[in-house]
């Protein structure tokens, strides 16, 4: 399931929905939440606006999932992702993924976020406290990390 | 969406620099994302503050060698930077 929304969400109820669909069968469900922190430590952010191009965001997510099933065994995989204005130390986006193993949990969760960093059509713009504005550069260190999981 | 023209949606940073976010483009025959970058940057020179431009087409990821043809929605963008 995958979901782009500007609203906030509940993570407790992600998870509940997942376990619904999947208990008995699942041995254990990974989550991961990212949030809205500073850009750097001496850089204190205000706000972070993510611009997103509709239809292709799920698309992607969706394959990335389908990658993550066949490679991992997923018995589900939850994927919010917020955008527009969010505020500083607000939730950005949930992956929760299930599995019967732990160690495919883990896995298939990790790729997914790695995944999306790199191939899923959302941008950041910063809004630091000091009223200065920039959009993200993407990390050579995120890229490097979703290839490395073509090669494992 | 006619023939002669493919959808250009722009993101980001490059929809900033272009002060839009979507057009028409006329384009009567296929030509490779490379060529048509070329005419891109010819026609918004403000670009090239950006950094490595990426292209989509048909909400696919596209390798600059790959063709774009009429009636196609090409997105232009720099690297995500979602998650």
């Amino acid at each position: 399931m995958v979901i782009v929304q500007e609203a906030d969400f509940n993570e407790a109820e992600l998870v509940a929905q997942l376990r619904e669909r999947t208990a008995g069968k699942a041995g254990s469900i990974v989550t991961f939440t990212g949030y809205v922190r500073d850009y750097a430590s001496n850089k204190t952010t205000q706000s972070l606006y993510l611009d997103h191009y509709p239809g292709m965001c799920e698309r992607e997510i969706e394959s990335i999932c389908a990658t993550a099933q066949t490679r991992w065994n997923t018995l589900g995989a939850v994927v919010m992702h917020r955008v527009g204005e969010l505020r500083y130390k607000e939730k950005i986006v949930f992956i929760a993924v299930a599995c019967a193993h732990r160690g495919d949990a883990f896995n298939a969760c990790q790729y997914i976020i790695d995944a999306l960093k790199t191939r899923a059509p959302f941008w950041k713009r910063e809004t630091l406290a000091s009223g200065e504005r920039f959009w993200v550069q993407q990390h050579e260190a995120d890229f490097v990390k979703a290839t490395q999981w073509e090669s494992d | 969406m006619s023939g002669a023209a493919i959808k250009v949606l722009y993101f980001a940073q490059v929809a900033e620099l272009v002060q839009v976010r979507q057009e028409s483009w006329p384009l009567m025959q296929a030509v490779t994302g490379a060529a048509w970058l070329r005419q891109l940057e010819s026609r918004y020179p403000q670009l090239a503050p950006a950094r490595r431009l990426k292209l989509a087409v048909n909400q696919r990821h596209i390798a600059h060698d790959m063709l774009i043809a009429p009636g196609d929605e090409v997105a232009v963008f720099e690297p995500v930077t979602g998650g």
